[in-house]
């Protein structure tokens, strides 16, 4: 896989290259700010684009040279490193763009398996949302759709968690140790219990599951 | 004709209904000062015995690795997994430390976004309604801790907690309601240095605390 990264601590963005050629990508640049990964990305063709979310231009570079990347090269994908994992972050990423992002702590992409995975999963079109960050939206809804939420099973949250993870249905499947026409089950109780209308295509009623659970976190309570 | 006697120096009149709920400034001031110096002595505790801790312990591991590799002792992935486990701890306590310092999420975005991941994560049922407005660090510093401080006082099972937040001609209004007011005293601790004023908008119980501080 072609990959290119802007990140402005050195130390982290030398150690990142050296751990994605190890894991045999071909890494096409390394940058230390946005404006230069977004010049490099003009000349270079990359599939996935690594971005610390602060980094230059202040304060949150990484998200303003993601909007500039998506509307130049629609089809890269996008992943975005931090310190922290923070829904008003999540909620900036997913407004760029709902497919092909991820968003992942610094230290948790530490090994060839974990980086190789989340970066495929995002060439494919998925979104990888760092569990830990995941798991705290889907247990600790708040807002208008509390009583949505609170009348999903124990197991439809598990599923709506890996969901909001952006695993596949048969990724789901396999961590529940269920049958993928059990997940198809719950899926479809889940939307219909946050009343997500069934015109919209399967794909984009996923991605508003999980958005329901992020914009009543932005509503308050 | 009768003058009142001052105060004492350099007392500038805090508002009436603050004035009636809390002792006096000399009070006042040591027990900021005190409450100063006590956090900070407890996230030195808090550095010492998480991070830095844990990692005099990693350099032990790493120690006890290098003479397992050199005696050729086999399989090192686990011992590696479990270094880098216990790495990711580190980054979480200093992550949760760097909170009580500045949230970077405070400076980055503002009051209402860092205050909303605090509902998203907290123990207590809270709505945050702002607006974008941007103040000055060290006016969303003091007001965010000292929401942060109302909410620690509260039970988990309380009324949802309501945050209004806006910009004034004076500077920042910032609304706590279903609070215990009784802890009036300690907002106002915290935003006098800023020239801030408290006022109780209901008797001592739970009711709304309205915290005003000027700016620029």
């Amino acid at each position: 896989m072609r990959v290119a990264l802007a990140e402005d601590g050195a130390l982290f963005r030398e150690g990142l290259v050296l751990l994605l050629e190890a894991a045999g990508h071909d890494v096409v640049g390394c940058t230390p700010d946005g404006d230069s990964l977004v010049k490099l990305l003009a000349e270079e063709p990359a599939d996935v684009a690594i971005l610390d979310i602060r980094m230059p231009p202040e304060p949150d570079g990484g998200l303003s040279t993601a909007e500039r990347l998506r509307a130049a090269h629609p089809g890269l994908g996008l992943l975005f490193l931090s310190h922290y994992a923070e829904a008003h972050y999540l909620m900036r990423i997913l407004q760029i763009g709902t497919e092909a992002v991820g968003y992942r702590l610094k230290e948790k992409v530490g090994s060839v398996e974990v980086l190789t995975d989340t970066l495929t999963r995002i060439q494919n079109g998925e979104i990888v949302i760092e569990p830990v960050l995941a798991r705290r939206l889907v247990e600790r809804p708040t807002g208008t759709r509390r009583n949505a939420v609170a009348s999903l099973s124990e197991r439809e949250s598990d599923v709506l968690r890996l969901m909001a993870e952006g695993r596949s249905n048969n990724g789901i499947a396999a961590q529940l140790f269920v049958t993928q026409k059990a997940v198809e089950k719950h899926i479809a109780n889940i939307f219909t219990k946050l009343d997500l209308h069934p015109d919209a295509s399967e794909h984009h009623r996923r991605v508003l599951a999980v958005l329901t659970y992020l914009r009543s976190q932005e509503d308050g309570g | 004709m009768v003058i009142e006697p001052a105060q004492g120096m350099g007392d500038t009149a805090p508002p009436v209904a603050a004035r009636a709920t809390v002792p006096g400034v000399g009070d006042r001031g040591r027990r900021r000062e005190g409450e100063h110096w006590s956090r900070r002595r407890d996230l030195e505790r808090q550095l010492h015995d998480g991070p830095a801790l844990r990692i005099a312990a990693l350099t032990l591991h790493l120690g006890l690795l290098k003479d397992k590799l050199q005696a050729g002792a086999g399989n090192v992935q686990p011992d590696i997994d479990d270094l880098q486990r216990q790495l990711h701890t580190v980054q979480q306590e200093l992550r949760a430390i760097a909170d009580q310092i500045y949230p970077p999420l405070l400076h980055d975005a503002g009051l209402g976004p860092a205050l909303r991941e605090v509902a998203g994560g907290g123990r207590v049922n809270l709505h945050v309604d702002a607006a974008d407005a941007r103040f000055d660090p060290a006016l969303e510093g003091v007001a965010y801790f000292a929401v942060l401080d109302v909410l620690k006082h509260l039970d988990a099972d309380g009324p949802p907690v309501h945050v209004v937040i806006r910009r004034s001609e004076e500077g920042l209004v910032l609304d706590l309601a279903n609070v215990d007011t009784r802890r009036g005293g300690a907002v106002l601790d915290r935003i006098q240095g800023l020239g801030g004023a408290v006022d109780i908008l209901a008797e001592p119980g739970m009711g709304t605390i309205r915290v005003r501080i000027p700016c620029e």
